[in-house]
């Protein structure tokens, strides 16, 4: 019989026993995000490997770009894009450190052919990132998909509108992506609320300056010269900005 | 030495193809030689069987013992064969005809299984020779002088005093191989289960020629009907050699799905259009240098056979001015090149052969949606600001119906955030007096 002070508390299980009021220590392992304020929020410190992390966002906004792109430079590798929005733009991209070289397209329309093809892109050896863009999927489909990212390592992040919040999801981290633009807020920044996280859920909205230097300079100027004239920025004087910021590093 | 024969049974004879009898078992014993030589180079054919000379390859195989579980029981011939092992070729073909002769030794074996004494039998018989032992016993002059040389020279191959020299087996450049199916087969999917063996007879000739292959041809033979072909066929390729049948059985499966058999199809043929010599796999010293899963190679082809080629697609950078003809997105055939990219140049000074700029949106539209215009100012579900611009754009005027004249704007929209749009400007000069008025406005690209 256990002595009656030793509580359960007090016992140490090392690394075995996650106590849910506290951030799980990644079981698998990570890729930093890229955004400081994120990966101190996210199990592990970054996006995990070999599970779902499922992006929601409102009809008709497409921000990933914006939250996945530092992670997905800093893995060198084909990417996977099943099914997405639009189409991606190389020179846009390349701006911001993602050659769209390392991309393969993968269009497929229906739900089904989208699953299969995410499915078999998780089986490549040489694949290190799958992005596949499911509006419908259902969750047993989703726990299939789990099934196979967990046996092969690898980013895998599925966008879902924010309507699906309310449903179950196998996915280990849930985000969503808020309105672009609330008041309150500086413009522009990325909102991300933390939905599922294998810890304490997060009550407060994270906020990520996301925006690439020559963006962000121009976007500035913009915020300076809010008079009542609508007062354009002159595309050109930007890249002047973003020359002399280059110069300057 | 040891030697092996082989002779496959009579149920093999049927399955092999149509025509006569003979050629029937000559096809049999064809296959069976195939499948011989993956364990030695040294297969000969004598008459109806095979002879297999194995000493050589028992270090490979883990002894004599492991080699000859290996053929008898693990890695057994599709249809049964009949098999019997000596210390010469002759001892064992002997011994292959009757199955009572399996542990007779050499000397206590009838005459009647050395093909070179049968002609003699008779006179043997009444001499009272009926053994090879007897038979070797009398004087060498006189068995010379009465039965010829080659009676002699065939006891002392038999008996190893001299060397055994066949014509041997050599696989043909080209594999093509035909398959009877046992039932008819009436839809498509089906024939894969035939296509399956085929395929493993491929990987056989694949083996031992060290070779990898680039196109294949799957060809089935139908029933004859009115109005329809009696021959259909199907053409498997890869951009890389390959010797995975894994991968090209998926390959004829996924092509084989989408197909529909007029009639029922009786026989299959595979053949090899092209092969290509296959390089030897690095092996590495580190154990996790090597990860698992497919090739990339495999990936491709395998989402192209069933989405279709224009659905797997990777960008090529154009020098052009019009966003929409900067990038071309076209079918991702060579996985080399995508990983040569990631490879090879990643980092900055890879993207500076692509025109990029901070100011270019990270997805664009397909094609420009024309925007709703309220009181001059453009709308995308709410008013949209207008952040930044113009930027200029002229380009395409060489060509006609293909000219783009427009200033772009970055926009920012309550809802959808930042926005790429552009006002279409119309060209001639009175035209630009009232642009203003009745200016056409695009979205073409969203900053994410």
């Amino acid at each position: 019989m256990l002595p009656s002070s030793l509580s359960v508390a007090s016992l140490d299980f090392g690394a075995a026993v996650w106590r849910a009021d506290a951030l799980a220590c990644a079981a698998g392992a990570t890729v930093a995000s890229g955004h400081g304020a994120l990966d101190a929020e996210l199990p592990g410190g970054g996006w995990p490997l070999g599970a779902i992390s499922e992006i929601l966002q409102p009809p008709g906004v497409w921000q990933e770009w914006r939250l996945l792109l530092p992670a997905l430079t800093r893995t060198p590798g084909p990417v996977v894009l099943v099914g997405p929005p639009h189409a991606p733009f190389g020179p846009g991209l390349g701006a911001r450190g993602l050659d769209a070289r390392r991309l393969l397209w993968v269009g497929a329309a229906a739900p089904a052919a989208r699953l299969w093809a995410a499915e078999q892109a998780l089986r490549c050896a040489e694949v290190v990132a799958v992005l596949a863009w499911l509006p419908q999927v259902r969750t047993e489909q989703l726990r299939r998909l789990q099934l196979a990212a967990q046996t092969h390592s690898k980013l895998l992040f599925v966008m879902r509108p924010a309507a699906a919040q309310s449903e179950s999801s196998p996915a280990v981290l849930r985000l969503l992506l808020a309105r672009a633009l609330t008041a309150g807020v500086a413009p522009d920044a990325l909102r991300v609320q933390i939905l599922k996280r294998r810890g304490a859920p997060l009550a407060h909205t994270l906020v990520l300056p996301a925006r690439p230097a020559g963006l962000a300079v121009l976007l500035a100027l913009r915020g300076d010269s809010q008079g009542p004239g609508q007062q354009l920025v002159a595309m050109e004087e930007a890249g002047h900005a973003l020359d002399c910021l280059a110069a300057g590093a | 030495m040891h030697w092996i024969a082989l002779r496959p049974g009579p149920e093999a004879a049927r399955t092999s193809s149509t025509g006569s009898v003979a050629d029937e078992g000559a096809d049999a014993l064809l296959a069976l030689g195939e499948w011989a030589l993956q364990y030695t180079p040294k297969v000969a054919r004598l008459d109806d069987a095979l002879l297999l000379e194995v000493s050589a390859s028992e270090r490979l195989w883990g002894g004599w013992r492991a080699l000859l579980r290996q053929i008898y029981t693990s890695n057994k011939p599709v249809a049964p064969v009949h098999y019997a092992r000596g210390a010469t070729s002759l001892i064992a073909y002997a011994r292959l005809q009757d199955k009572a002769l399996a542990r007779t030794s050499p000397d206590d074996l009838p005459l009647h299984t050395l093909a070179a004494a049968r002609p003699h039998l008779a006179t043997l018989h009444r001499l009272g020779c009926n053994h090879w032992g007897q038979l070797r016993a009398l004087p060498r002059g006189g068995v010379a002088r009465r039965f010829g040389a080659p009676l002699l020279a065939a006891l002392d191959r038999a008996y190893g005093l001299q060397p055994e020299l066949y014509p041997w087996l050599v696989l043909p450049d080209v594999f093509d191989a035909t398959l009877a199916l046992d039932a008819q087969v009436e839809t498509a999917p089906a024939l894969l289960f035939g296509a399956r063996r085929l395929l493993a007879a491929l990987q056989l000739w694949l083996q031992s020629r060290h070779r990898g292959v680039l196109a294949l041809e799957l060809c089935w033979t139908m029933d004859a009907r009115r109005n329809t072909a009696t021959q259909g066929q199907l053409l498997l390729r890869s951009a890389e050699p390959s010797a995975d049948m894994a991968h090209l059985l998926r390959l004829a499966g996924e092509q084989l799905a989408r197909v529909t058999l007029p009639a029922p199809v009786h026989a299959l043929r595979l053949r090899t259009l092209e092969t290509q010599k296959l390089a030897g796999e690095t092996a590495s010293l580190l154990p996790d240098a090597r990860r698992s899963g497919d090739s990339l190679q495999q990936l491709l082809e395998r989402l192209s056979a069933r989405l279709g080629a224009q659905q797997v697609l990777q960008m090529q950078p154009c020098d052009e001015h019009r966003p929409e003809k900067m990038q071309v997105w076209q079918p991702a055939v060579n996985a080399s090149q995508l990983i040569a990219t990631c490879e090879g140049r990643t980092g900055a000074r890879a993207l500076k052969d692509i025109n990029s700029s901070a100011l270019y949106p990270t997805w664009l539209l397909a094609t420009p949606r024309q925007l709703a215009v309220h009181q001059k100012h453009p709308h995308d579900l709410g008013p949209l600001t207008l952040v930044a611009g113009p930027q200029r754009l002229e380009a395409g005027w060489w060509v006609a119906d293909d000219c783009a004249l427009r200033d772009y704007f970055l926009a920012r929209s309550e809802r959808l955030g930042l926005l790429w749009i552009y006002r279409e400007r119309l060209s001639g000069q009175g035209a630009a007096a009232n642009a203003d008025a009745d200016a056409q406005w695009y979205l073409h690209g969203l900053f994410a």
